[in-house]
């Protein structure tokens, strides 16, 4: 691993001076490609309340390469599965270089607010959502209770 | 969106995304692994000692967008692909910066540009470090900042004219 490119501390420096609305990233002390995230669950949604941990990591050939990014807090949502791991198309296909930390981070907040059950990546929670919505979101909320409030 | 159920099945990274990239996968840097350790403990915040040498000996390519081969990897279509690629990105015109306002930085590396870089310029006129752009387009021929396919314009510019 070569030393930190300057977009990488530059990046670093202006989520710290202009952090993001509902969203803490901290870069790890023993390794700055890796970010401690915490995300808010938005108003309006079966997550508000609720406070959601995640994993950030920046690998080698970034921004050729799109972060990783997991959650850690255990979530009910469609488009996240029991690993934590996350369906969103500008973390996989549609990624490009001019998107940043900054804008991965606020993707993953509006997919919290808009769950697409058509594009799942949990199979089970995405098949409830499309034929019981009202059940999926009182599960959504009771796992909110349960496992993302208290546990910071 | 929609290829994230068929990436799981052959996905073998586990519990974890990001735990299995904190120790280097072990095909391309497991021998420089545990130099990698010491010179991370022992350097104070950002260093993490120099580069493995292979990249200078041996050049990656990206026959898509996230999978990196030397070109002895390359099967004879992929290698006829990036050549096209290669000879398309030369027909797109380069230029050197000369301090106009409307392009500041290039978003792809966050520097400012400086009076003198060489810069290249995309059909829909977004400009970066030619060094930057080059090293995208090989991997998806699209314009990072409004994802406009590079060659659908490429052609459109050559039937206008």
């Amino acid at each position: 691993m070569a030393g930190l490119p300057r977009r990488i501390i530059k990046e670093t420096q202006r989520l710290m001076a202009e952090p993001v609305p509902g969203i803490s990233a901290v870069p790890d002390e023993q390794n700055a490609r890796y970010f401690h995230v915490v995300v808010a669950g938005p108003e309006g949604s079966p997550f508000e309340g609720g406070v959601f941990k995640l994993e950030l990591f920046l690998p080698e050939e970034y921004p050729m390469s799109a972060p990783k990014v997991r959650f850690m807090t255990k979530i009910y949502h469609p488009n996240i599965d029991k690993l934590g791991r996350i369906c969103l198309d500008i973390l996989k296909d549609k990624w490009s270089p001019a998107l940043q930390i900054r804008t991965v981070l606020l993707s993953i907040q509006a997919l919290l607010s808009a769950p697409n059950p058509d594009d799942p990546l949990a199979n089970d929670v995405a098949e409830l959502w499309k034929v019981n919505e009202v059940e999926a979101i009182r599960n959504a909320r009771e796992w909110t209770r349960t496992y993302a409030m208290g546990n910071i | 969106m929609g290829n994230c159920l068929q990436g799981l099945t052959s996905s073998t990274d586990g519990v974890s995304l990001l735990r299995g990239n904190e120790t280097p996968p072990p095909s391309l840097e497991s021998q420089s692994s545990s130099d990698l350790q010491l010179h991370a403990s022992s350097s104070s915040g950002m260093a993490f000692g120099p580069p493995p040498p292979y990249e200078e000996s041996m050049p990656m390519y990206h026959p898509t967008p996230n999978v990196s081969r030397p070109a002895s990897q390359l099967t004879e279509e992929e290698q006829v692909k990036i050549a096209k690629r290669i000879g398309l990105i030369q027909h797109l015109p380069t230029g050197t910066y000369d301090g106009c306002k409307k392009n500041r930085e290039c978003v792809i590396c966050m520097v400012e540009f400086m009076v003198g870089d060489s810069v290249r310029y995309l059909p829909c006129m977004h400009t970066y470090h030619v060094e930057c752009i080059d090293d995208w387009l090989m991997r998806s021929f699209t314009c990072p900042s409004c994802m406009e396919p590079v060659e659908s314009a490429l052609l459109s510019t050559y039937e206008a004219n």
